[in-house]
């Protein structure tokens, strides 16, 4: 009781069964404009969304209603909560939903929701989960509402870059033309991003504006240059660059446009990821083999952080945690596994996330809440979301070239 | 009931579809442009034969012998998560280093490629891929030739010339290649 106690809100323990089950949700379908076929795909965005949220026992029937309908389905009578939902196209064709959410025949929420194409309804079906999350009282989920850009390679030395919401549903291609890799957002209003551009003379870390379209030169390095981390405050990068040939983390300040090196390993020292303001975590080869490190920045102090695995080859840090993925197997010849784990600097416990195929690009939402990945597994991708206070992954999968690099 | 308009997300995404993201593909699509040229020669060094250096050596000396020494270059290649030279890698090496020295060849600069298998993340493959290019740079200055001709790019996964998943695909793609600039 009291080990339950102490570890409670400790991620890196992993809860295996949970006492209380949960309550029962059905969703109805009212719609009245639209053909069959969107209908069906909001109907399963819907579904995903709230299964996604983990605090209901979702049923996947898509049944049909009427939205003015004061009783619920009959089918739906022992359900905790009925969903019903109706989707209407306007003269602008707007895309309009109003939503109904029912406890023992009694309406306890509504709201309308409104986006001017329909091609963007993932958006609105984030929503409402994120809506209905609230209205339950649990812990936001506004990671949700968030937007992901990654960049993908269409063939050798062409890439674009492309924003998403979370599931990667919704695609638009931002920049495309050349090598453009590695996008970061630039800050937590997400409307900015920095990204490296191999197209020219030297690698060059370029920032946009996607306010106006502006883009604005940074630095450039000889070898390689890319933008690890920004700082919560948006004020600094950890850059991997390589002026004189040798990978190391830079700390680049935006408003002075200095850097300082951090690193002077002679192998390789990458993927610097910010740990409050006075540490930073970061992949390097310095035991032969790729391993998580930090670095103290007022004492210089190195301390390793993982004692398993051969390889650890990337990072992503919320807090004290971090989300690194392993290669388990060193295969020249074969199929590797890699796998995503989870630690925490104030406990020794490893936390294995994922158990089969490539995992990787794991990245922690701003909430540390929860964690998107990309596995690939059987010759197929999908996007991962990870909620690790309920123990559950959800996959969606991917109908499109392989993921580079993605941030959240 | 309250009805609201989703601005944040949506909105944005929106905005910036309508008219912003033109910008960044033009100003990329021109930064491109002198990329695009060098990229044309990277295929002929592959498979132009020496006979085709032959007839095209008579109609114009200068450039010909440019691209006859680009043809010559060889590409190096590294074992699975390494950036050592072998000794076969090093022979080859020697014999570019031999080739810059060449009259012709002293006015001109080389851009060394490194690439990677698809195994790895991405940053640290980025990495490995400039180790690679970095090692056949000390190995060059050692052959004698002067540093600053020589400048690197690390394209880790991202510029395979073997897309297989087999074997001699990734080890196809675990090499460094030279690029003449002029």
């Amino acid at each position: 009781m009291l080990f339950s106690l102490m570890f409670a809100d400790d991620a890196t323990i992993q809860v295996i069964k949970k006492v209380d089950t949960l309550p029962t949700i059905a969703v109805e379908d009212a719609s009245t404009d639209y053909d069959d076929t969107f209908r069906l795909r909001f109907f399963k965005s819907i579904i995903a969304d709230l299964n996604v949220l983990s605090i209901f026992n979702v049923d996947r029937h898509h049944q049909l209603a009427l939205f003015d309908d004061s009783d619920v389905n009959v089918a739906d009578k022992d359900m905790a909560y009925v969903l019903r939902y109706k989707l209407e196209q306007d003269d602008n064709n707007a895309l309009a939903v109003s939503i109904k959410l029912f406890n023992n025949d009694n309406v306890v929420f509504s709201k309308n929701y409104k986006v001017p194409k329909s091609d963007v309804y993932m958006f609105v079906s984030h929503a409402i989960a994120y809506d209905l999350n609230e209205f339950m009282g649990q812990p936001s989920v506004a990671w949700m509402k968030r937007k992901v850009i990654f960049s993908r390679v269409v063939k050798p030395k062409e890439s674009e870059i492309v924003l998403a919401d979370y599931t990667l549903s919704y695609r638009h291609v931002v920049l495309k033309g050349g090598l453009n890799l590695f996008p970061k957002w630039a800050n937590k209003e997400q409307t900015a991003f920095y990204f490296t551009s191999l197209s020219g003379a030297k690698p060059t870390l370029k920032y946009v504006n996607i306010k106006n379209g502006n883009v604005k030169t940074i630095l450039s390095s000889d070898g390689m240059l890319v933008c690890s981390d920004v700082s919560e405050d948006g004020k600094h990068l950890l850059l991997t660059m390589a002026p004189h040939g040798q990978p190391d983390i830079y700390n680049y300040n935006v408003q002075t446009h200095k850097y300082k090196r951090l690193t002077t390993y002679s192998g390789i020292d990458v993927n610097g990821q910010f740990m409050g303001k006075n540490k930073i975590v970061f992949i390097s080869s310095r035991l032969g083999y790729p391993n998580l490190f930090s670095k103290r920045l007022d004492t210089n102090e190195v301390e390793q952080m993982v004692y398993y695995g051969n390889s650890n080859v990337a990072c992503s840090v919320h807090g004290n945690y971090v989300v690194y993925t392993a290669r388990e197997t060193s295969n020249e010849f074969s199929q590797n596994t890699f796998n995503l784990q989870l630690i925490s600097t104030n406990t020794d416990y490893i936390r294995r996330l994922t158990a089969t195929g490539v995992n990787q690009f794991p990245r922690f939402s701003r909430d540390g809440d929860a964690i998107l990945f990309i596995k690939n597994y059987k010759g197929q991708s999908a996007i991962g979301v990870i909620r690790l206070k309920y123990n559950k992954n959800y996959l969606f999968p991917l109908r499109f070239g392989k993921v580079q690099s993605l941030d959240w | 009931m309250k009805s609201i308009v989703l601005s944040g997300v949506v909105a944005a995404l929106l905005v910036f579809s309508g008219c912003s993201s033109k910008e960044p593909a033009v100003d990329t699509q021109a930064a491109n442009s002198a990329q695009a040229t060098t990229e044309v020669q990277a295929p002929a060094t592959e498979t132009v034969s020496s006979e085709n250096s032959v007839v095209d050596s008579s109609t114009n000396s200068v450039s010909m012998t440019a691209d006859e020494i680009q043809s010559k270059l060889p590409t190096v290649y590294f074992a699975f998560d390494k950036y050592n030279i072998t000794p076969d890698m090093q022979a080859r090496i020697d014999a570019a280093a031999e080739l810059g020295k060449e009259d012709v060849a002293k006015s001109l600069n080389v851009k060394l490629e490194g690439n990677c298998d698809e195994w790895g993340s991405d940053e640290y493959n980025f990495a490995l891929g400039l180790k690679r290019a970095n090692a056949v740079k000390k190995a060059l200055v050692a052959d004698g030739i002067d540093a600053s001709r020589i400048s690197m790019v690390s394209y880790g996964k991202s510029n395979p010339v073997c897309t297989e998943h087999t074997k001699e695909c990734w080890a196809k793609n675990r090499r460094v290649n030279f690029k003449l600039l002029p």
